[in-house]
Parts: C-alpha cells; sequence; structure tokens
C-alpha cells in the first residue's frame, strides 16, 4: 500500500510533494523490514507443522509451488522496496529517468506483493484442505 | 543508478542462488548451519550483496558511461527473468 501511494505521489511529482514522496519511500522501505522480520519469524519458528500437514494432503503443491516460490521472490520484492527511498533521493520532478525508475520499482513491489499475497491465500488453503480431507486421500 | 543494477543483480542471484541450494544439498546445509534457517542466510545474503554492490557501483567511475535511460528496462527484465526462473523451477524440479 505505501508502494502505491509512492506510484500516485510520483505521478503528480513537483516541488511541493517531494518531501512527502521521500517519506513514503521509505515508509514502504520500513513496512518491508518489519514484514521481513515478523513474517521471517514465523516462518522460520510455525511454518514447519504446516508444511507437513500441507505435504501430505491433497494440495502439496500449495507448499512445493507456492511456497516455494513465494519464500524466495519475496526477497525480490523486498529488495525492490529497499531500493525504492534510495531512488526517490533525486529531485523526480526535475528527471524523468529517476522519475520512471521509482514508477518501475513502485509498480513492481505492488505487482509482485500482490503475487505474494496470492501464493500465501494457495497455501493457506493447502493447510485447510489437509486439515479438511486428511492426509492421503488424493485430490 | 550504482544500487538500481545493484538491485538487478541481486534479483538475478536471489533465483541463481535458490536453484543452487535445491540443486546441491550440502549448500543448503551449510547455509542453515550458518544461521539456523538456510532462508535468514539466504535474505542475509541478498541484503550484503545489494548494498555492498550498490556502494560499490555508487564510487565506480564506469558507472556514468551508462546510459541512465537503460536502468528501467534493465531492473524490470531482470525481475520478470527471476519471477519466471522462480515459478518455472519449482514447476518442473
Amino acid at each position: 500500500m505505501a508502494a502505491t501511494w509512492v506510484f500516485v505521489e510520483v505521478l503528480n511529482a513537483s516541488p511541493r510533494n517531494a518531501a512527502r514522496i521521500r517519506r513514503a519511500a521509505l515508509f514502504a522501505a520500513l513496512s518491508m523490514a518489519a514484514a521481513w522480520v515478523l513474517g521471517g519469524y514465523w516462518y522460520v519458528h510455525y511454518y514447519s507443522p504446516e508444511k507437513a500437514m500441507i505435504l501430505k494432503g491433497p494440495w502439496p503443491f500449495a507448499h512445493n509451488l507456492f511456497m516455494e516460490t513465494k519464500e524466495h521472490l519475496f526477497f525480490a520484492t523486498a529488495i525492490l522496496a529497499f531500493l525504492l527511498p534510495i531512488a526517490c533521493r533525486e529531485e523526480l520532478y526535475a528527471n524523468a529517468v529517476a522519475r520512471k525508475l521509482v514508477l518501475s520499482v513502485s509498480a513492481m513491489v505492488v505487482i509482485t506483493g500482490l503475487a505474494l499475497e496470492g501464493a500465501g491465500a494457495v497455501i493457506d488453503h493447502g493447510v485447510k484442505v489437509a486439515l479438511l480431507r486428511g492426509p492421503g486421500k488424493g485430490n | 543508478m550504482g544500487f538500481s543494477l545493484a538491485a538487478a543483480l541481486t534479483i538475478l542471484l536471489n533465483t541463481a542462488l535458490a536453484w543452487a541450494k535445491d540443486s546441491y544439498a550440502p549448500l543448503n546445509s551449510f547455509m542453515k548451519a550458518l544461521t539456523g534457517h538456510h532462508w535468514t542466510t539466504h535474505g542475509l545474503v541478498d541484503l550484503v550483496v545489494f548494498f555492498g554492490l550498490g556502494l560499490v557501483f555508487m564510487k565506480s567511475p564506469w558507472i556514468e558511461k551508462i546510459n541512465p535511460a537503460r536502468v528501467v528496462p534493465i531492473l524490470i527484465g531482470s525481475v520478470v527473468a527471476a519471477s519466471l526462473g522462480l515459478g518455472l523451477w519449482y514447476v518442473f524440479f
């Protein structure tokens, strides 16, 4: 959401909103850092039992494809989010190339972030169907 | 511009490291031994590479020779390639 905020602000970049753009970009990066630490803590400490459940259930691809992709694609989203405040140090209202860069980076944070959310929903459902249908009952 | 190129390279390296971990179990075990979980080590490697390369590129004189307009396509290309690389890897392997 913070990356969407940056995107919209940069579409209307001017000297008046330059400081606000930098604050929004920093907020996006800090939010991503918080997601990394908090989500990472949960993943490292609590995901293993759910992984075992998913793999024994009717939707093993929820882990084998979606979680495996998600846990690694997350780093790309995070690196892009950390790039945002650095790219926003330029005077975006006067620099078309820098403006295009920030628009592209913020859009990619949003798109890959939504893909991660979608993958999370599939993983969550993988656990639910495993609990509902029990292990080893197939599709 | 230096950090944008660093981001593109880090994102590609991230996918390559995921492939390497899956293909070579001793690497996965080594990364797990370093921090307690391979994912934690993977993330730290990405962070060190991103900020390290960014600082190096920022101070490199050759970075000025790159056309700034090419940075956006390079970055978008790296994200698309890295994402497809991850998705297809876990579909087929």
